[in-house]
């Protein structure tokens, strides 16, 4: 590589652990990088996810399971190039774009980051107050003790806590397969056949149906995925030779990923076998509740709130890692709270303001999911751009992490894939007259 | 090399040693703050030109969509 280095500071260090075969280290080691790939992966089916899918589901019953398929790979070329960059630089995707492309692109990348992440936190927020009044909990309370809970978890100055909680989180939503399996999903054989072969709705392409193909790409491909999963393998300082597990860990989580957004359709589609008028996924909740039982629909509930929870502190550190890492702070859930307050201060802010706005009655929901529609519009494009202009980037990255050919013809279809459905999404979205629905 | 590497180099024939990233030595990454910007190549040139155009794209429709709701456009 033709580079220069830096020596950076020696930090603490632990006994190693001893262990008799090969095949073991391999899997110890895997079990210790494991962590970030799985994290940005499943708390992407955060509360808008769970909505949307459910709402694919309910319209269009196993009709989008193939879209989830050509998703699969998407998700994991997009984010292992985050990795890879993560890896070699030990930087953030916020530093790297403002270093490699100056000022104003870094601050149009930051700012767009920071105001799309708030406004989805914003959402977040609402699904927690959704699903707490469907079960009966006021939400002036479990808002803001879902805020203190969110800060208190960052708190504990250790990156390994945080990610075992987190983790733990996601393999909770390993309830979504029960809940799909109570439902009686259709038939083995008929799931495949959907999941292989692409189909249509009965009444063909409708400006609905675009818009939900659209949003559930949007959905599973979103611009904070890859700030956070940088910023994230930066700061648990993954090693050079960790990559080939830093991709294992980014695979099996688009895998989980996946299935889980499966399940959720599979959730919706017994609301449309069963004829429910759809509105969101907490009535559905309540309506699946009366027929298959109380489990059913405390489980959906519980598995809104948790998606929420993910999603808002991923996309909270997404937006304090980026903010410090451009500002120069110290910016590291290793660091106690006296080392890094300005991090953890931007990552309150992001939560608590979240929270606050949606206890203000009759605040503007519906103009914030739309607002949150167009941004992601605008951002994910220029960040993907970036990213695959910083993958080619040999200066910094050397023949080793650079973009081999293969990897940017695969690239650049997705970019283009990508560019041309945001425009679409936020066309539909600014200007809906463009779109009948017929 | 880091300390995960020599421990597995400096292996015995039947043991191994496994650190986690954290309780490593904190590896020699790219120096990217004094880097400097990146090289204007074609590549790069079109790429952000073309991005500029998608963004002006977009503002000009959300323009035209706030226009709109605001009465000024009929259409």
């Amino acid at each position: 590589m033709s580079m220069s280095l830096q020596l950076r500071e020696e930090t603490r260090t632990k006994a190693p652990i001893r262990v008799s075969s090969k095949w073991a280290a391999q899997a110890l080691t895997f079990l210790m990088v494991f962590g970030p790939g799985l994290i940005v992966m499943e708390a992407d089916n955060d509360a808008g996810a769970v909505s949307t899918y459910v709402q694919a589901g309910a319209q269009y019953g196993t009709r989008l399971l193939w879209l989830l398929l050509l998703l699969l790979p998407i998700s994991y070329f997009v984010q292992e190039m985050v990795v890879r960059l993560g890896i070699a630089t030990g930087q953030g995707h916020a530093a790297m774009i403002y270093r490699r492309f100056g000022k104003w692109w870094g601050r149009f990348s930051l700012a767009d980051l920071l105001l799309v992440n708030f406004l989805t936190l914003v959402t977040e927020f609402a699904a927690i107050a959704l699903a707490l009044g469907r079960m009966g909990v006021d939400p002036m309370l479990g808002v803001p003790l879902a805020a203190v809970a969110l800060i208190a978890l960052v708190l504990t100055g250790s990156y390994r806590r945080w990610e075992r909680i987190v983790i733990f989180l996601c393999l909770l939503d390993l309830l979504w397969f029960v809940i799909a399996f109570r439902v009686h999903p259709p038939a083995a054989g008929e799931l495949l056949r959907r999941t292989l072969v692409p189909s249509m709705p009965p009444g063909g392409m409708t400006a609905g149906w675009l818009f939900l193909v659209i949003a559930t790409v949007g959905t599973t491909i979103a611009p904070w995925q890859l700030f956070f999963q940088q910023s994230c393998v930066a700061d648990k300082r993954l090693r050079f030779a960790d990559l080939k597990w830093a991709r294992l860990d980014t695979f099996v989580g688009a895998v989980f990923t996946i299935l889980v957004a499966g399940c959720m359709m599979l959730a919706g589609n017994a609301a449309l076998v069963r004829h429910f008028d759809f509105a969101d996924p907490a009535k559905m909740a309540v309506q699946l509740g009366a027929v298959l039982g109380p489990f059913t629909k405390n489980a959906i509930l519980l598995l809104m709130i948790n998606a929420a929870v993910l999603g808002t502190t991923t996309i909270s550190l997404a937006s304090a890692w980026a903010y410090g890492e451009v500002q120069g702070w110290p910016s590291s859930l290793q660091k106690p709270v006296r080392e890094a307050p300005a991090f953890y201060a931007m990552y309150g802010v992001c939560v608590m303001a979240a929270a606050g706005l949606v206890l203000i009655p009759r605040a503007p929901l519906q103009l914030i999911i739309l607002s949150v529609q167009v941004l992601a519009g605008l951002m994910l494009p220029s960040a993907i751009i970036f990213l695959q202009l910083l993958l080619n980037d040999k200066e910094v990255l050397g023949d080793r992490f650079a973009n081999r050919p293969w990897n940017n013809v695969v690239n650049w279809t997705i970019v283009v894939l990508l560019f041309v459905l945001s425009l679409l999404l936020a066309a539909q979205v600014a200007a809906p007259q463009w779109f009948p629905n017929t | 090399m880091n300390r995960t590497e020599l421990n597995i180099a400096k292996r015995t024939e039947h043991t191994f040693f496994v650190v986690h990233p954290l309780d490593d030595e904190r590896e020699l990454k790219v120096d990217t703050e004094h880097i400097g910007r990146m090289r204007m190549t074609p590549t790069v040139r079109v790429c952000l030109y073309a991005l500029r155009g998608y963004l002006l794209l977009m503002v000009g429709l959300l323009g035209f969509r706030v226009l709109q709701l605001a009465g000024a456009i009929h259409g």
